[in-house]
């Protein structure tokens, strides 16, 4: 069973062994001249991070983090005079603005 | 023509040298990269690549090595370069379906048939090619050029810069690596 299986093995390996070799379709060199022609630099595919819909996707991405920066922003300005109100508001309440009850050290004097 | 006058030719940039090149080596390369890309039209493409390198960078040849050699080298590594962008390529995959404009699908390559191999050993062929896929490439470069190409040692050596003692290592190394692989795929 085993030897079965290494002889296959062995018959595959060696299945190369006498290959023909292959030959370009004709017209080879038309095709290269063409190639050459048409710029001598060997052509580089794009990266997808420079494809057109990754670079909007991008840049909506970041529309979108500065849009919701502003809004955020502009909320916290809102909360910031209402918070300020609230002290003014609890400060007159409890007579906080009154200078006379601080007390005056040269008043002792 | 000689070697020398081939390489005075290109220099000079003369046409008809240019063309005698790719008459006499464009089997030669296309065999080899064929036999490591396994695809007849990336097989094409890396020839071509080839033949303009060396068109672009005769100037630089100091002719230490044979021309052929040369070629050899560029023919293996612009091969393994297709072979890491096709691996790349896959590994993206995702992010090219979700942003690619063509919405092509990265699928596997099928079996690769090579269009040398006699017709009862086809079956074999295709899978010892998918097991060559999995080898390192320095092994799968020295067995390719080594059985594709009949390269002896000597001549792998020089093409990859490396020597004989370290070539014969890397075809012992890919056959034991082939068999491995052959024996998981067998049971």
């Amino acid at each position: 069973m085993n030897n079965n299986r290494n002889n296959k093995i062995e018959e595959i390996l060696g299945s190369l062994d006498g290959t023909q070799k292959a030959a370009l379709p004709d017209f080879f060199y038309t095709r290269l001249k063409a190639r050459m022609e048409k710029g001598l630099e060997p052509t580089i595919k794009k990266s997808w991070v420079l494809r057109p819909a990754f670079a909007f996707a991008a840049l909506g991405i970041i529309l979108l983090i500065n849009a919701v920066v502003i809004l955020k922003g502009d909320a916290n300005k809102n909360t910031a005079s209402n918070d300020s109100e609230t002290i003014q508001s609890i400060a007159a309440e409890y007579s906080l603005n009154d200078n006379s009850l601080v007390y005056d050290l040269n008043q002792d004097k | 023509m000689n070697e020398l006058e081939l390489i005075q030719g290109l220099k000079s940039g003369d046409e008809a040298s240019f063309k005698y090149l790719v008459d006499t080596y464009q089997d030669r390369i296309f065999n080899t990269a064929i036999g490591i890309v396994q695809n007849a039209e990336d097989a094409e493409d890396v020839a071509q690549e080839v033949f303009i390198q060396v068109y672009r960078s005769i100037h630089s040849f100091k002719g230490e090595s044979k021309l052929s050699t040369w070629m050899y080298r560029i023919a293996t590594t612009r091969a393994l370069d297709l072979l890491r962008s096709r691996k790349s390529k896959k590994r993206f995959g995702f992010m090219q379906r979700l942003f690619g404009d063509d919405n092509e699908l990265m699928h596997e390559l099928p079996d690769f048939n090579h269009p040398g191999v006699a017709l009862d050993r086809k079956e074999n062929a295709a899978k010892l090619f998918k097991a060559i896929t999995q080898l390192p490439e320095n092994q799968k470069t020295a067995f390719t050029l080594h059985k594709l190409e009949e390269l002896s040692y000597q001549e792998i050596s020089e093409v990859m810069e490396t020597t004989v003692p370290a070539v014969e290592s890397l075809m012992h190394r890919a056959k034991q690596n082939l068999r491995k692989i052959l024996a998981n795929e067998t049971d």
